[in-house]
C-alpha cells in the first residue's frame, strides 16, 4: 500500500498524461457529441493536473478556468444549438483512412517510445528532462508562481505575447467576415 | 521599481525596431473600426484599396528608418536578411492590392476585411523574417497563416474558395501542431534553458549523447512543419487546391510573400539555431528539395488550368530555393535565396496579373484560353512570354541568373547530384512554360472582343516586365550588389 502510494506520488505527471491521452481518444471515438465534450473536459482537467505536478500552479489554474470553465461551456452551447441528427450517419466516412491512421499512430508511438526511452528510464540522463525556469530572477518559483509567469509573459516574452493578441483579433474578425450574412 | 523602469526603457528602445509592424497593425485595426464608418459611406468600399496602398507606402518609408539591431530579449532582430525578405513581402503585398481592386469590384466583394487581412498578414511576415527565437518564430508564423487561411476562403459564395480555405486551414493547423511539438522537443533537448536561436545552437552542441534521437525527432518535425508552410513535396498536397480555389490575387500573394517570409525563417532557424546539428537535417532536407523539384515539375506538365500549373511550378521553385538552405555558408545561401525569391516575385506577379486580366472576362482559367493572345493583345502576350521564359530560366533572362547563382552555390557546396537533378528538372519545366507560349503565338484566336486593360493591372505587368528586362541586362552583377546591400 505504502509502496503503491509512493509510486503514484512519484509519477503524477505520467498518470495525468495517460488520463489525458485516454480522454482524448474517447473524445474522438465517442458517438454522441455530449460525450465528446465531457471527454474533452476530462482531458483538459488531466492536463491541468500535469501542469500542477510540474509545479506550474498558475498555468494549471488558468487551464482549469479557461478550458474547463469557458471553452467547454461554449462547446456545450454549440452542441445544444446546432442540430446534430444530420451528422449521425456520417460515422463511416473514413473507412479507407482508419486502418492507415491506426498504423501511423502505432508507428509514431513506437518511434516516440524509442526516442524517449533513453531519457526516461536512464537514471544518468535525468538532467536532460529537468526544466530550469530561470525567468524568475530573485523569485521563489514554487511560492511565487504567478509572478514568475507574469515576468515571462511581460518581460522576456513580451513580443510573442503581443503577436498572440493580434492573432486573436485577426481570428475574431475573420470569423465574423466569413460567417456574416449578406445584408440585402 | 527599477525592474519596471528597466522594462519600460527596453520597450521604448526596442519599439523602434518594429515601427513598420506597429504601423501595419495599427492601421489595419483602425480600418476595421472606426474608420470604416467615418471615412466612407456604404457602397464606396472600393476606396479601401488606395487607403491600403498609402499605408503600404508609409510602411516602406518607415522601413528605411529602422535601425539594425536586436531587441525584445533576443526575440527579434533587424539585419540584412530580415530587411531583404521584408522588402519582398512588402512589394508582393503592394502588387496584390493593385491586382485585387478590379477583380473584387467585378465580383462586388469589396470589403475592408480583405485589405485589413493583407496588412495583418504582412505584419506577421515582417515579424517572421526577423524572428530569432523559437517562440517568436512560431507566433509570427501563425499570425501570417491565420490571415492567409481567411484570404483563401474569402469568396465564401464559391464552393471552391471555401474548399481552398478549409483544406489550407486543416492541414495548416495540423502542421502547426507538428512544428510546435518539434520545437518543444528541441527546447527540451537543449536543456530547457531558453528558446533563443543562437543559445539553442550552443546548447544543442553540448546536449548529452543520449538525447541524439530527441534532437533528430525534433529536427524532423520542425522540417515537416516548415515543409507544409512552404509547400515542399511531400507536404504539398494542400497547395494546388488552395491556390486554385483562392481569389487569384491572393494566389499570387500566397505564392510569393508568405513563402519569402517562411524561407527567411527557415534560413534563420536551420542556419543559426540548428547549424551545429546539420548532419541531422541535411539528408532529409536534400530529399525534400529534390522531391519538390521532380514532382513539382512533372505534375505541372499534366495541368490544364493555369493556376494549378503555376501552383506546381511554385512547388518546384521552392525545391530550388531549399538547395540554398542546404548551403553551409549561411550568409551566401541567404543572399542567393533572396535574389532568387526577389526575381521570382516579379515574374510570378507579372504572370498572375495577365491571368487576372484574362479572368476579368471569364477566361484565363484554362491554358487554352491563352490561344491567339499574341494576335489579340501583342504587348500583353509579349510580357507574358517574358515572364514564362524567365520562370523557365532560359538565358539570358533574369530568371536564368537567379538559377545560375543558386546552382553555382550548390555545386560549390558539393551537392552535385542535387544540382544535376535541378538542371534536368529545369529543362522539363521549360516544356510546360513553352506550351503556354505556343498557345499564345501559334494557335488561332477564338472570336471575341479585346477587353480593356485596367490601369492597375497594366501598371503591375509593366513594372514586372520592366524589372525583368532591365534586370536581365545587369544579371551578372546582381549577386555582388545583393552582397553590397548587405542581405
Amino acid at each position: 500500500m505504502e509502496n503503491a502510494l509512493a509510486f503514484i506520488g512519484r509519477n503524477f505527471f505520467l498518470i495525468f498524461g495517460l488520463m489525458a491521452v485516454g480522454a482524448a481518444v474517447a473524445m474522438v471515438f465517442s458517438k454522441s457529441a455530449v460525450h465528446s465534450v465531457l471527454s474533452f473536459l476530462f482531458a483538459m482537467l488531466s492536463i491541468a493536473g500535469c501542469y500542477l505536478s510540474l509545479q506550474a500552479e498558475f498555468v494549471g489554474v488558468a487551464q482549469i478556468l479557461v478550458y474547463a470553465g469557458g471553452i467547454v461551456v461554449l462547446f456545450l452551447f454549440v452542441v445544444m444549438l446546432v442540430e446534430l441528427t444530420r451528422f449521425k450517419e456520417a460515422g463511416g466516412i473514413f473507412h479507407v483512412q482508419t486502418p492507415w491512421a491506426v498504423v501511423a499512430v502505432l508507428g509514431a508511438c513506437a518511434v516516440f517510445i524509442y526516442v524517449f526511452r533513453g531519457l526516461i528510464f536512464d537514471p544518468a540522463s535525468k538532467d536532460a528532462l529537468v526544466l530550469k525556469p530561470e525567468l524568475a530572477q530573485g523569485l521563489d518559483v514554487a511560492s511565487q508562481n504567478a509572478q514568475a509567469v507574469s515576468r515571462g509573459l511581460f518581460a522576456e516574452y513580451l513580443l510573442p505575447f503581443e503577436i498572440l493578441s493580434v492573432i486573436l483579433l485577426v481570428a475574431l474578425v475573420a470569423a465574423v467576415a466569413i460567417a456574416k450574412q449578406e445584408r440585402a | 521599481m527599477s525592474f519596471a523602469r528597466a522594462l519600460l526603457e527596453a520597450l521604448l528602445r526596442d519599439s523602434r525596431l518594429i515601427t513598420p509592424q506597429l504601423l501595419l497593425v495599427g492601421a489595419a485595426t483602425l480600418m476595421l473600426w472606426p474608420l470604416d464608418g467615418i471615412l466612407f459611406q456604404r457602397g464606396e468600399k472600393r476606396k479601401w484599396a488606395p487607403v491600403t496602398l498609402v499605408v503600404l507606402a508609409l510602411t516602406g518609408l518607415l522601413m528605411l528608418g529602422v535601425p539594425s539591431g536586436s531587441g525584445f530579449s533576443g526575440m527579434y532582430k533587424v539585419d540584412g536578411l530580415a530587411r531583404g525578405f521584408q522588402w519582398i513581402s512588402l512589394l508582393s503585398a503592394i502588387a496584390t492590392v493593385f491586382l485585387s481592386q478590379r477583380m473584387l469590384d467585378g465580383m462586388e466583394e469589396q470589403t475592408v476585411e480583405y485589405y485589413a487581412m493583407i496588412l495583418f498578414a504582412l505584419s506577421g511576415m515582417f515579424f517572421l523574417a526577423g524572428a530569432t527565437d523559437l517562440v517568436s518564430i512560431y507566433f509570427s508564423l501563425e499570425l501570417m497563416a491565420v490571415c492567409i487561411y481567411i484570404l483563401a476562403a474569402y469568396l465564401r459564395n464559391q464552393d471552391r474558395s471555401i474548399e481552398a480555405g478549409v483544406k489550407y486551414f486543416l492541414l495548416g493547423a495540423f502542421s502547426s501542431g507538428i512544428l510546435l511539438y518539434g520545437l518543444s522537443l528541441l527546447f527540451i533537448a537543449a536543456g530547457g534553458q531558453g528558446t533563443n536561436l543562437s543559445a539553442l545552437n550552443q546548447a544543442l552542441a553540448m546536449a548529452p549523447k543520449n538525447s541524439d534521437f530527441l534532437v533528430f525527432a525534433g529536427v524532423l518535425m520542425v522540417l515537416v512543419g516548415f515543409g507544409f508552410k512552404v509547400a515542399a513535396v511531400p507536404f504539398h498536397q494542400w497547395s494546388p487546391d488552395a491556390y486554385d480555389g483562392a481569389p487569384t490575387p491572393i494566389t499570387a500573394f500566397m505564392a510569393t510573400a508568405p513563402k519569402a517570409a517562411a524561407i527567411a525563417a527557415f534560413i534563420r532557424l536551420f542556419g543559426t539555431g540548428l547549424h551545429g546539428v546539420s548532419s541531422d537535417w541535411v539528408p532529409p532536407l536534400s530529399f525534400v528539395a529534390g522531391a519538390s523539384m521532380v514532382w513539382g515539375n512533372v505534375a505541372a506538365l499534366r495541368q490544364s488550368t493555369m493556376k494549378r500549373m503555376l501552383a506546381y511550378s511554385s512547388i518546384a521553385h521552392v525545391g530550388y530555393m531549399l538547395m540554398g538552405v542546404l548551403s553551409m555558408d549561411v550568409a551566401q545561401g541567404a543572399q542567393v535565396i533572396w535574389l532568387y525569391m526577389g526575381i521570382y516575385l516579379f515574374m510570378n506577379m507579372g504572370a498572375f496579373a495577365v491571368v487576372i486580366h484574362l479572368q476579368g472576362k471569364g477566361e484565363g482559367e484554362r491554358i487554352e484560353d491563352f490561344r491567339g493572345l499574341g494576335r489579340r493583345q501583342p504587348v500583353l502576350a509579349f510580357a507574358m512570354m517574358v515572364f514564362l521564359l524567365s520562370l523557365a530560366g532560359i538565358p539570358p533572362l533574369l530568371g536564368f541568373f537567379g538559377k545560375f547563382f543558386l546552382f553555382k552555390l550548390a555545386i560549390e557546396q558539393g551537392y552535385v547530384f542535387l544540382t544535376t537533378l535541378a538542371l534536368v528538372t529545369s529543362a522539363i519545366s521549360a516544356y510546360y512554360y513553352l506550351m503556354v507560349v505556343n498557345q499564345m503565338y501559334f494557335r488561332e484566336a477564338p472570336e471575341g472582343d479585346r477587353p480593356a486593360l485596367g490601369t492597375a493591372i497594366a501598371a503591375v505587368v509593366t513594372a514586372a516586365c520592366a524589372v525583368t528586362l532591365i534586370g536581365t541586362a545587369f544579371g551578372p552583377w546582381l549577386l555582388e550588389w545583393a552582397g553590397r546591400i548587405g542581405v
